[in-house]
């Protein structure tokens, strides 16, 4: 993985129109970005459309990415998730969501993984552990599945009008656990 | 734990991470951003979600997409898009340049340098270009020089037209040209080739454009593509 410095250098200069930077930033980054919209999508050729949206996303808004803000990997990440989620729900209203369920359980982070992310951020892996079963799962569910209070709440068998209470409460323990 | 709902003062900070987690309704969604331009204090409870969220990204393996998509992705943002249209249209028409022409061409540039007084020559790989026109009516030689950093050109054949200048234009590939000056009236000279082109030397064209005195105005070749070629690696 290349260095955030690297990559926010690149950005930096496809604000300007550099095409060759833009091209380097495509080979040092689609692998990740492809990986959020295959993991949001859970489909090869959907992710590929939803991969050159992201990419052209971020040619036209790369002048909005402020140094400083956030880091330059989740704000690329955030615009291939946000994507990508958007896509879903344009489909799923007419799609059976059933086969969601293996992959909102899936395997939490390898302790390789964890080491990956840095600092604060790097907290909320043990602070959600915190959180009580399946409440993990929710925060998990709606940020790499993408899933909706609707499709939570069906997934963890919780009523549709206390899902988002629900949520919402995981948020706080996590906020304060993080600030701790 | 009740699931009372929590309390007021936290609502925004909430909605922030409803909206990093696109879980707001697309009402919700809008009134939301609709607050962005008089609380600017929003954004920053967004960021601050983001980051916290973002030790997650860990869990998004990574994957390898078909190569395809790349060159499908390059044609939508640029394919129609040429800054100079009919510049690449040109490009191909020279592309068939002959490998032995340039290899003899490389040879005696590489002789060129070698004599000159100043350096030994490069004991790296050789790139040379032969930049011509079909009717080789302009032929210009071009070796990068990779310890000065510059090109040395040799003009072999033909001159700019009377009032008229030659521009030099470094084209990397899928990207814009990139002036790298006015040709001198001298046979020979040291033309820098900006860093940015230094690693990626070996896939550049280059190109020669009939441009008023002084070079072009717009930064684009604005005249007659005169003469073209491609960067080999000898």
């Amino acid at each position: 993985m290349s260095s955030a410095e690297e990559i926010e250098d690149l950005i930096g200069k496809v604000s300007l129109g550099d095409r060759r930077a833009f091209d380097q930033l495509y080979n040092l980054t689609n692998a990740k970005l492809f990986g959020v919209c295959l993991r949001v999508l859970n489909n090869r050729a959907s992710a590929e459309d939803v991969l050159q949206e992201t990419y052209m996303k971020v040619w036209r808004y790369a002048e909005r990415y402020a140094r400083g803000g956030t880091s330059p990997m989740t704000w690329l990440i955030t615009i291939a998730r946000n994507t990508a989620i958007d896509k879903l729900r344009a489909h799923r209203d007419s799609e059976d969501i059933d086969g969601m369920s293996e992959t909102l359980a899936g395997a939490g982070p390898t302790p390789e993984q964890v080491a990956v992310a840095t600092g604060e951020a790097g907290r909320i892996t043990d602070c959600m552990k915190e959180l009580e079963e399946p409440r993990d799962k929710a925060v998990r569910g709606a940020y790499l599945e993408g899933l909706s209070y609707a499709e939570l709440a069906e997934k963890l068998n919780v009523p549709l009008n206390t899902i988002r209470t629900w949520l919402r409460r995981s948020l706080i323990s996590l906020r304060e656990c993080m600030e701790r | 734990m009740t699931d009372m709902p929590p309390p007021d003062r936290d609502d925004d900070s909430l909605l922030a991470a409803e909206y990093v987690l696109r879980l707001l309704t697309p009402a919700e969604k809008r009134a939301f951003e609709a607050r962005f331009a008089a609380e600017p204090a929003l954004l920053d409870e967004i960021d601050a979600w983001s980051e916290r969220l973002s030790g997650m990204n860990a869990e998004f393996s990574e994957e390898t997409p078909r190569a395809e998509v790349k060159d499908a992705l390059m044609a939508r943002l640029f394919g129609e898009a040429t800054p100079a249209p009919g510049f690449w249209q040109r490009l191909g028409l020279w592309q068939g340049l002959s490998f032995a022409s340039l290899l003899l061409a490389g040879f005696f540039a590489w002789q060129n340098i070698q004599t000159a007084p100043t350096e030994a020559p490069g004991r790296g790989p050789l790139y040379v270009s032969e930049i011509a026109a079909e009717d080789q009516s302009l032929r210009v030689l071009a070796v990068y020089d990779s310890d000065a950093g510059e090109l040395q050109i040799n003009r072999t054949a033909g001159q700019a037209a009377t009032g008229r200048a030659l521009e030099l234009w470094a084209i990397a590939e899928g990207a814009a040209p990139v002036s790298l000056g006015v040709l001198p009236d001298t046979q020979t000279a040291g033309v820098p080739l900006p860093e940015e082109f230094h690693a990626g030397v070996a896939d550049l064209t280059l190109a020669i454009s009939d441009e008023p005195p002084g070079g072009s105005p717009t930064g684009q070749p604005t005249g007659a593509v005169l003469a073209v070629g491609r960067v080999t690696e000898l």
